[in-house]
């Protein structure tokens, strides 16, 4: 009986695992691979040393912006976490909420606050300072960079800090260790797998980011908006293919050292979540530039963001502050199924790639299937690729009959030729973003004892039954955690599907990115505020659907709740 | 009982999100219905058949939406728009050509080299409109190809604010621009990647020919810090006062000019470049016979009336009444254009440029 139960179970894991493997190599591996080959042969033109010499130069400027924005973006996220989650002072609580704002961050309307408070007429270095500085250019560049990713840095080098075993921390004090010693050679050092994750990210999204430098890079471009310029400006899909491949190598090239080299073993093996424990006996002088630190980046992004507020309710950001509400209802007057489908895209993409994401890291991790390494890189991949090359590797794959293999079977069968339906910009997300899920997985089963699953079997469940009563509801937090970032993330994408949409499809970033070009930078910005505030409850509502049960707890055990 | 609560509010917002369709916003009702659907009429149109049919459209400005509301107003046919770049359009068309997709049904506003460049790689189906009859010979392809709708037309942008403040001249000529105090305070497009700086420079060396016009242009670069990305910069420069003065391309309209108190519109005195928005059917459509009507429509009297006070544009037609707020070009010294000599000699002007810019 029992055997019976077990073989049928692996079948079903099995059926389950071909599935998802075929998918990924389809949705998530297949463009990458046609991007570069696509990039090569592009137009049955080989590459010549003139296109090579334009993709380095442009290069060139990436890893000038990119290299010291990782440096900056990681160091000083580390920073703020460490400042934030181990050290007390009065505030602590506010900062950690307001360093999360970036999270919610209305895309490109940043750059241009920046502008308006820091440019040769800005409010702060003209008005207040009496400078005339150009912000245009390398130096704006990095300091939009840097103050966005060092956002993600902190959020991901917090997770990180939880899960340092304070008594190891404990136990170096105990013996006579001073506490710059103990930073540089416990706490650090534990951390340091987590860091060099969150580098590589911070790396990618630089490399990856063509918004940016299109609004405040004047004559000093990258390759990714390069890239951008390429085939809106200059109608030149094979320069931008060759571009294209000088953007993906480093991208991959940093991908493929991380996963082989640098992100060999996690520390913190411990089953502790370390919440809220003090780092005690820091020297004042340290603890006091670590808190200054911290606030004046926190400042900074709460003055960016309090500025886009005020753009949106202003007559005429920059030079007419007086009080006004139709820019809101100019955004909200105008189409709103732009929104609607954003919202809607961002639901199924975080349900699909949380679902998909958690359950193939289950399966890989416990049942460790054929191939499980290369299914793993092939899902993984997709983070490394830069969004905008992703999705024209959709374009290029998915432009033929039969989801792109018609190309050599059924060259002219019209249907399933996905590009042109609105269902493309929903794979293109998914399979980005599955790779969160991943993680998340990952993550969370290092931390679940499998005697858990044991004791179920013991008892004479089957492995189905298990996974779905026993382990399931053990993954349910890296599913709501996969779920609330890659929702939030999928509000604000725009670089993977830009080239995908079609007209009744259009996502409301897509608007944005439209007003801030046709320089209604006050519907913009009203725009940016509805898709932050948008985003922001709706998280919030998720985030007390998924916690409800821990809050009502928390409420009783306060007594508020009888 | 509150789980239960809990999960079917989260229904609620899924299924709400999931079904949700606003209605479109109501269709300006200013523009009196049944007179305007006696100013047109499209031998292709049928009432019942296109009634609830949708046609995909690609341009460059959201601004045409309240032009499309109208449309389906008068005829029942739904138009979506998506607005992209120029190239990105063309490289679009080309993909979706290749793959055989057609997504696109109809072309509107743009360059007109984009049009030239697209009718010659066989991406646009040629349709003589009867209405486009009236239209001037530069304001159609012989072959039907596209038909201008408006105009567009290369003007400055200017904070009158910064002007004041530095004493400055208030430009009015081409040579304004290169005054001393405008150094470093002019801001302009790329003309490799915009096609507003593209016809600034073929249209400066058409007037003042070939070796005064790059005399000049190279006078014009000194003023220039940075060459902007796209046609659109300068604007939103001169309007953040990083620039202060900004040459752009509009419609003929003023609404820079009406929304910002600091900015002013000026239109050369001695002359300026410019070009027709053109509307286009683009190749494989699976409704052909409504993209019809849309280009009937649009050129016809009913339809550029609409485009004249919807986008505040200076129409292709002469017979239209010019609403306030729109330049007259009878009162605008035009530039002789040559579309097709400007799409030709691109390469070699741009890299005459590129040399002149990187000394």
């Amino acid at each position: 009986m029992i055997n019976r139960g077990i073989t049928k179970s692996v079948s079903f894991f099995k059926i389950i695992y071909c599935l998802l493997a075929i998918l990924i190599l389809y949705f998530a591996f297949l463009p990458v691979l046609s991007v570069v080959f696509s990039s090569i042969f592009a137009q049955g033109r080989g590459i010549s040393f003139q296109d090579i010499a334009h993709a380095l130069k442009y290069l060139k400027n990436s890893l000038i912006v990119t290299i010291p924005v990782t440096f900056a973006a990681t160091a000083l996220g580390t920073v703020v976490a460490f400042t934030l989650q181990r050290l007390r002072f009065r505030g602590n609580q506010l900062l950690k909420l307001l360093a999360l704002l970036p999270l919610i961050n209305p895309p490109f309307v940043g750059s241009l606050a920046f502008i308006m408070l820091f440019g040769k007429r800005g409010l702060i270095t003209n008005k207040l300072l009496g400078l005339t500085i150009s912000p245009y250019g390398l130096a704006g560049i990095i300091t939009m960079q840097v103050l966005s990713l060092t956002s993600l840095a902190y959020i991901l080098v917090s997770s990180s800090i939880k899960r340092v075993d304070p008594s190891l921390e404990e136990a170096a004090r105990n013996l006579g260790s001073s506490s710059g010693r103990i930073l540089s050679t416990v706490t650090l050092p534990l951390m340091l797998p987590e860091i060099s994750s969150t580098a590589l990210l911070v790396f990618l999204a630089s490399m990856a980011d063509f918004g940016t430098p299109l609004i405040i890079g004047g004559n000093f471009q990258t390759l990714a908006s390069d890239l951008y310029i390429q085939i809106t400006g200059l109608y030149d899909i094979h320069m931008a293919a060759v571009s294209g491949l000088f953007l993906l190598l480093p991208c991959l090239l940093a991908f493929v050292v991380h996963r082989y080299y640098l992100h060999q073993k996690y520390y913190s093996s411990s089953n502790i979540v370390s919440e809220n424990i003090e780092f005690k006996q820091m020297p004042r002088p340290l603890k006091a530039v670590l808190t200054i630190i911290t606030m004046l980046f926190t400042g900074v992004v709460v003055l960016k963001y309090g500025f886009i507020v005020i753009g949106a309710f202003t007559k005429q950001w920059g030079y007419n502050y007086s009080f006004t509400l139709q820019h809101l209802t100019g955004a909200l007057t105008a189409d709103l199924r732009p929104f609607i489908n954003s919202i809607r895209l961002a639901l199924i993409v975080a349900l699909v790639s949380a679902i998909l994401g958690v359950f193939l890291a289950y399966i890989l991790k416990r049942n460790q299937p054929t191939a499980a390494g290369i299914i793993d890189f092939m899902a993984t991949l997709p983070a490394a690729v830069p969004g905008i090359l992703f999705g024209i590797g959709y374009l290029v794959t998915f432009k033929h009959p039969f989801l792109g293999i018609g190309k050599w079977v059924f060259p002219d069968a019209k249907p399933l030729v996905l590009l042109g339906t609105s269902s493309i910009i929903y794979f293109v997300c998914i399979a980005r973003y599955l790779n969160v899920g991943l993680k998340s997985g990952y993550a969370l089963l290092a931390h679940l004892d499998p005697n858990m699953e044991k004791a179920s079997y013991n008892l004479g469940e089957n492995e189905v039954r298990t996974f779905f009563r026993v382990t399931l509801p053990l993954l349910k937090p890296a599913f709501y955690t996969t779920f609330l970032k890659n929702f939030s993330t999928t509000m604000t994408t725009l670089g993977a599907i830009i080239f995908l949409l079609i007209p009744s499809n259009k996502v409301a970033v897509q608007q944005i990115f439209q007003r801030i070009t046709g320089s209604e930078i006050g519907v913009a910005a009203a725009m940016g505020v509805l898709l932050s505030a948008t985003s922001l409850v709706l998280l919030g509502i998720f985030y007390l659907l998924f916690n409800y049960q821990e809050i009502i707890k928390k409420m009783r055990s306060r007594g508020s709740w009888d | 009982m509150l789980k239960k609560l809990i999960s079917s509010v989260l229904l609620l917002i899924l299924v709400a999100a999931l079904t949700a369709c606003t209605p479109s916003s109501a269709p300006d009702a200013g523009l009196d219905n049944s007179e305007g659907n006696t100013l047109w009429s499209s031998e292709h149109y049928d009432a019942d058949k296109m009634k609830g049919l949708s046609l995909n459209l690609y341009g460059v400005t959201d601004k045409v939406r309240p032009i499309l509301d109208i449309f389906e107003q008068d005829t029942g046919i739904r138009v979506e728009h998506l607005t992209m770049k120029n190239g990105e359009i063309l490289q679009r068309l080309e993909n979706e050509y290749e793959a055989g997709v057609s997504i696109a049904d109809l072309w509107f506003t743009g360059g007109a080299d984009t049009f030239i460049n697209a009718a010659e790689k066989g991406l646009l189906t040629g349709y003589q409109t009867p209405a486009a009859e009236v239209l001037d010979a530069d304001m159609k392809d012989p072959d039907g190809f596209w038909h201008g709708t408006s105009l567009t037309l290369v003007n400055w942008v200017v904070n009158t604010a910064l002007i004041e403040e530095k004493g400055l001249k208030m430009p009015e000529e081409w040579n304004d621009l290169l005054q001393d105090g405008l150094k470093d305070e002019v801001s302009m497009s790329n003309p490799a990647s915009s096609g507003t700086a593209y016809n600034v420079i073929t249209s400066v060396l058409q007037t003042k020919g070939e070796d005064n016009g790059w005399i000049y242009l190279e006078e014009l670069i000194e003023q220039v810090p940075f060459f902007t990305a796209r046609g659109s910069d300068p604007k939103n420069l001169v309007v953040n006062g990083e620039a202060i003065v900004g040459i752009n391309a509009s419609n003929g309209d003023f609404e820079v000019e009406k929304e910002y108190e600091h900015i002013k519109i000026v239109y050369p005195s001695d002359g300026t470049g410019w070009w027709p928005q053109p509307v286009a059917i683009v190749k494989g459509t699976q409704k052909l016979d409504a993209a019809k009507v849309f280009v009937d429509w649009l050129i016809s009297k009913r339809g550029m009336q609409v485009v004249a006070e919807k986008r505040y544009a200076a129409v292709a037609r002469g017979d239209i009444e010019i609403p306030e707020g729109i330049v007259d070009i009878k009162n605008i010294e035009l530039f002789p254009a040559d579309f097709k000599a400007g799409a030709q000699n691109r390469e070699s002007i741009l890299a005459e440029w590129a040399r002149r810019v990187d000394k």
